[in-house]
């Protein structure tokens, strides 16, 4: 009942495309995810629907347009630009993951600090060779299994996204026994609990010195695999049933509950999901800096993915994938504004921190003019693109 | 949408519009003019920019400082590094203050090949292992050391306690070579508690350090919470002398500690009084025309760690990056503005070390203990 409501909310408020094929408003990822089922099952793929079928070689070649665009900058643009690319797609994946307990489930977590600090110093303590080690930890030696340990880079990826995920899943029993702003204080609680563990852990994080000397393992293709794959899980999640019971609890926990939703098991999945992303972000991130310490892994780390989200657009994964690459590249485009220029005749001397107003003064605006953020809940898909291009193509005519 | 993307537009074209001076020598500054530590970026700029005003010139050519802010941020530290070398093709870093940011320059100086000198990054590890990072300041350990020889040699001490801050890595380095050296010397130390820098009470700490009756009370940390410890320590009837480290210099520090922080003993990196140099007495005179007050100790370790790159670049002859490196790591009997300067095998400079006592609202210079 609850979910139908949502839907029928959805299709009344114009966000479903018009066009009598999509009349389930089906997203091109879960297409791709069910179509691969069925490639899987019997190679049916003649029996697909014509549409269905354009619907997937429009996003097999928009990836591999973007593909072909990373192979492109990996070998011919500059150093500068790589590193901002690599931060693009690990905001897109802590923001997408963190979208998904915070706009799609409607839970206020302060968290994400946490898991990304565990995710970060999981994987890096997993990657380090001991000897690199041995002279990191100069207060005290490491404790034992973990100096002698030293995995490739996607195990110790997949076992920091789980540890955090498992983090997550331990802390979710105290944590959902409380609601809105509640929720938020104990997450922000949890965040500060997993700092101060690594300020003090010196035996095993190496404390307020921090872990130096990672290997520099995160390039174009993993940051952006990883990007690619989180967003189409968590879209496919978004979009199933699953999605649909976590809207739900947005709109009206008790609403819900009433119709017969476990909240609580929703919940949990979401916040444990988000979690494992996070943590496999984190430790991107960790291998992308090559250094970390608890001071990177403060509150303000939540608080910028909080305003990626918000602007962005609560609730849409379109949404925080924007408004990541617009934090990501935003800061570094406002530099211009820092610098001395020579303009005419008047020379303008430098300014430091003038782009964090003109950056405050264009959220500002967003959150004026765009209330629900850059896109509200709309979210991409092929319908809007096709409707969009089919209507130009009218005019034209 | 549009509004947004008209405004990303205009610096663009703007972008184009403008051009610079070329034949300059670009050196990179990357310092925390915005965030958490913008304090020290700040003094550090006024430094640096005294210092060029001293050497504008090296080689025949004029050098450009060119400032980029990292927000007192690790990303934003490794992100202004990549701009520097990659955009602006500078041929060295100077900066940051704040060693958790110097961590994520440091590597991708390392990469490009490129000279790195921080001026105040007192962490070990920023310099361990690394060929093309360096630092114009005396780390950690060495300044923990000076502290234990002037307890144990200059105040007669025997006993002492230390309080620990445990969430920095700077006051974690300090107490442990305090401690090595102290026990070294015959002294000992008979309790060492810990606190969190963000605390606000440390009656508890003070009561347990109170019943062992120590002659000095080492509290190697910054001055929020030296000031504070100092007041309740005298509340509780501690009279014990206090000695601390660099963290302690900072008008705050009279101005929370009042009373109780007279006497205070404190080690740092530069005193009016104890400079030596023709460079130092010109940077201490400029600076006092500009700002009519005592120069500060970043700012002069600004000033070296510009002056420092400046020397190399002169003897290298050229501007090729690791010809600078390698003069760098050569430089012995630098004239500094802190001081007569020697890099050592680990980078770091090695120079003498300045003790300070708190009187009144000012300090005054006690000694210099060379290395």
């Amino acid at each position: 009942m609850v979910v139908k409501r949502e839907r029928d909310r959805e299709s009344s408020s114009g966000l479903q495309p018009r066009i009598e094929r999509a009349r389930d408003g089906t997203p091109t990822i879960l297409v791709l995810f069910r179509t691969c089922k069925f490639v899987l099952i019997g190679g049916l793929v003649i029996a697909m629907k014509r549409e269905n079928l354009v619907k997937i070689t429009a996003t097999f070649l928009s990836l591999l347009a973007l593909l072909g665009f990373l192979k492109w900058t990996n070998s011919y643009a500059s150093p500068y630009i790589v590193q901002i690319l690599n931060l693009t797609a690990i905001y897109i994946i802590l923001s997408t993951s963190y979208n998904l307990v915070n706009g799609v489930t409607g839970q206020f977590s302060l968290g994400p600090n946490a898991f990304m600090a565990i995710g970060a110093y999981a994987s890096a303590l997993l990657t380090m060779t001991p000897a690199e080690k041995e002279i990191t930890f100069i207060i005290e030696p490491i404790i034992s299994p973990l100096d002698k340990i030293a995995l490739t880079f996607l195990p110790s990826l997949l076992i920091a996204g789980v540890v955090t995920a498992l983090f997550a899943f331990l802390i979710s029993f105290p944590v959902f026994r409380v609601r809105g702003d509640y929720l938020a204080i104990v997450t922000l609680g949890f965040g500060e609990i997993v700092r101060v563990f690594a300020t003090n852990a010196t035996s095993i994080t190496n404390g307020s010195l921090g872990l130096k000397g990672i290997k520099q393992l995160t390039s174009l293709w993993w940051s952006w695999s990883w990007a690619i794959f989180t967003v189409f899980c968590l879209v496919g999640l978004v979009q199933s049933s699953y999605g649909r019971a976590m809207k739900a609890i947005r709109e009206d926990e008790t609403a819900a509950q009433a119709m017969g939703i476990n909240t609580f098991r929703y919940k949990m999945l979401a916040f444990v999901i988000s979690a494992f992303f996070q943590g496999i972000g984190g430790g991107l991130l960790a291998h992308l800096l090559t250094t970390i310490d608890p001071k990177l892994f403060t509150f303000l780390f939540t608080f910028n993915l909080l305003i990626i989200i918000v602007a962005g657009g609560l609730g849409s994964m379109t949404g925080s994938v924007i408004g990541a690459v617009i934090f990501a590249w935003g800061f570094e485009f406002l530099r211009w504004f820092e610098e001395p220029h020579q303009i005419g005749g008047v020379f303008i001397p430098e300014i430091p921190g003038m782009r964090m107003v003109i950056f405050s003064l264009l959220l500002i605006l967003i959150m004026l003019f765009f209330r629900r953020g850059i896109t509200g809940r709309w979210e991409f898909s092929w319908d809007w693109v096709f409707n969009k291009l089919g209507k130009k193509i009218r005019v034209t005519n | 949408m549009r509004i947004i993307l008209r405004i990303f537009l205009v610096p663009f074209l703007l972008w184009s519009l403008v051009s610079r001076a070329e034949d300059m020598i670009k050196i990179g500054v990357i310092l925390s003019m915005t965030g958490g530590t913008a304090a020290f970026g700040e003094v550090t700029w006024t430094g640096m920019r005294i210092g060029r005003s001293i050497r504008p010139n090296v080689l025949g050519k004029e050098v450009e400082l060119i400032l980029v802010d990292d927000k007192s941020d690790k990303i934003e530290s490794a992100n202004a590094a990549q701009r520097l070398i990659q955009k602006e093709k500078v041929i060295g870093i100077l900066g940051d203050v704040a060693s958790s940011n110097s961590l994520a320059i440091a590597p991708i100086a390392e990469e490009n090949h490129i000279p790195h000198i921080s001026p105040a990054s007192t962490n070990p590890i920023v310099t361990l292992n690394r060929k093309y990072v360096f630092r114009a300041c005396f780390i950690d350990p060495f300044q923990g050391e000076v502290m234990a020889k002037f307890a144990y040699n200059d105040l007669g001490a025997k006993k002492a306690a230390v309080l620990m801050d445990i969430g920095q890595d700077y006051s974690v380095g300090l107490s442990n070579a305090f401690q090595k050296t102290f026990t070294k010397l015959g002294g000992k130390v008979i309790s060492r508690v810990n606190y969190l820098s963000g605390d606000q009470d440390f009656t508890a700490q003070l009561t347990a350090i109170k019943e062992t009756n120590p002659d000095v009370i080492a509290i190697p940390g910054y001055y929020t919470e030296i000031a504070l410890i100092a007041k309740q320590a005298r509340e509780l009837g501690i009279k014990t002398t206090l000695i601390s480290g660099d963290g302690a210099e900072a008008p705050e520090l009279t101005e929370i500690g009042g009373k109780a922080v007279e006497g205070l003993y404190y080690t740092t990196h530069f005193d009016e009084k104890a400079i030596s140099t023709p460079l130092g007495k010109k940077y201490v005179e400029i600076f006092r025309k500009k700002y009519n007050h005592a120069p500060d100790a970043l700012g002069a370790l600004g000033a070296d760690a510009y002056l420092i790159m400046l020397d190399a670049i002169e003897r290298a002859g050229s501007t090729d990056p690791e010809k600078i490196r390698d003069e760098i790591e050569k430089t012995k009997d630098f004239q500094g503005v802190t001081g007569v300067i020697f890099i050592d095998s680990n980078h770091n400079a090695v120079k003498n070390v300045v003790i300070r006592q708190v009187k009144g609202k000012e300090s005054v210079y006690v000694s210099s203990v060379n290395p």
